[in-house]
C-alpha cells in the first residue's frame, strides 16, 4: 500500500464516521496538495452517497418447516393437525371390519375398495407423498 | 418475549422448538446476507438453511455471553463460500438481485448501474461493501462478524470500494 493509499484509506474511515488512531488532521494536508486523491475522493463520495441511499432486498422466507423437520423438532401445529383425521380414519377402518364381519352380506367392490380409498385420502389431506425417499433422514447419533 | 440466551438454553435443555425462535427472528437477515455473497435467492435460501442447522447442532459450543448473530455469521459464509465454490462460474447472474427499489432521490438507472457493479465484483468485496453501506454496520461490528482485526476491515474495505468504484465509472463514462 502506498502512501496515497494509505491517506485515503484512513480519510475513507473519517468519512464513515470511524475514528483512526494516527493524526486526523494528516489527510486532509496531503489532500490539499495532492491532485489524483482529492479526485478520487470526490468519486468515493459519490459512491458513498449512492450506496447509502440503498436498501437491501427485502424477502420473508419461511425456513423454519424444513429446519424443524430435520433437527427433529417438527412443528407443534403439524402434529396437532394430523391427529384428529389419523383418529377419523381409525373409526372408520373398525367399522369397515365389523361390516366386513357380518356373515351372508356382501356389499360389492365399492366398501372392499374403502381402505385404500381412506388411505390415499390421508396422505392428499396431509400433503405427504408415502412413495417419496428421504434422504436427509439420520440416525439419532449421526446427528 | 425471550431473548436469545433464553432460546438457546432452552434448545440446550432439549426443547427443540424453541431454536425456532431464532430461525424466525434471523432468517430474513440471513437470507440477505448470503444474497449478498452467492446473488442467487434459491442459494442464498439454502445457505442459510443449511447454517441454522449447522448452528443447532453446535449450539453446545455456543458462549451465552455472546450474540448470537455474529456467531451464526461464520457458519452462514462457511456456507454461503463452499457453495460459492462449487457454483464459481456456473450460472449467469443476469436475473440476480441484491438491492431493493431505487432508494429516496435515486433513478431505476442508477439503481440498475449501482445492482449490476456490485454483481460484478468479487463476492468478498460484496460482502463487505454491503454489511457496510447497506446494513450500516461499524467497522468494529463487520471486524467481528467476519473475524478479522479492524485495520483489516479498514484496508479490506478500501479496495472493495476502490473496486465498485472502478465499474460504476466505467458505467457512468
Amino acid at each position: 500500500m502506498n502512501d496515497c493509499d494509505n491517506i485515503l484509506m484512513r480519510k475513507m474511515a473519517l468519512m464513515d464516521g470511524e475514528q483512526i488512531e494516527s493524526n486526523a488532521a494528516e489527510p486532509d494536508a496531503h489532500l490539499a496538495a495532492c491532485e489524483n486523491c482529492r479526485r478520487e475522493i470526490e468519486e468515493m463520495e459519490t459512491t458513498r452517497h449512492l450506496l447509502g441511499r440503498q436498501t437491501r432486498k427485502a424477502e420473508s422466507p419461511d425456513l423454519w418447516a424444513t429446519i424443524g423437520t430435520r433437527i427433529g423438532a417438527a412443528p407443534a401445529t403439524a402434529f396437532e393437525t394430523s391427529r384428529p383425521p389419523f383418529v377419523l380414519i381409525g373409526v372408520l377402518l373398525v367399522v369397515f371390519k365389523l361390516l366386513e364381519m357380518i356373515p351372508a352380506r356382501d356389499f360389492g367392490w365399492a366398501l372392499k375398495t374403502m381402505p385404500f380409498v381412506l388411505a390415499i385420502a390421508l396422505f392428499v389431506f396431509l400433503r405427504e407423498n408415502p412413495f417419496k425417499i428421504n434422504t436427509e433422514l439420520k440416525l439419532e447419533k449421526q446427528l | 418475549m425471550i431473548d436469545d440466551a433464553a432460546a438457546i438454553e432452552r434448545c440446550l435443555n432439549g426443547e427443540k422448538e424453541a431454536f425456532r425462535f431464532l430461525v424466525e427472528r434471523y432468517q430474513a437477515q440471513a437470507v440477505a446476507h448470503a444474497a449478498s455473497i452467492l446473488v442467487d435467492r434459491e442459494d442464498a435460501r439454502d445457505a442459510a438453511q443449511e447454517a441454522f442447522v449447522d448452528a443447532f447442532q453446535a449450539l453446545g459450543k455456543f458462549d451465552l455471553r455472546r450474540r448470537f448473530y455474529p456467531w451464526f455469521y461464520v457458519l452462514l459464509r462457511n456456507r454461503c463460500y463452499k457453495l460459492t465454490a462449487k457454483k464459481r462460474d456456473a450460472e449467469s447472474l443476469e436475473d440476480a438481485e441484491i438491492l431493493a427499489a431505487p432508494g429516496v432521490g435515486m433513478t431505476g438507472e442508477e439503481k440498475i448501474a449501482l445492482e449490476r457493479a456490485l454483481l460484478s465484483i468479487a463476492s468478498e468485496d460484496r460482502e463487505i461493501v454491503t454489511l457496510k453501506y447497506l446494513d450500516g454496520f461499524s467497522y468494529d461490528e463487520i471486524a467481528e462478524l467476519l473475524r478479522i482485526p479492524r485495520g483489516t476491515v479498514m484496508s479490506r474495505l478500501f479496495y472493495a470500494r476502490r473496486a465498485l468504484q472502478a465499474k460504476l465509472t466505467r458505467k457512468f463514462h
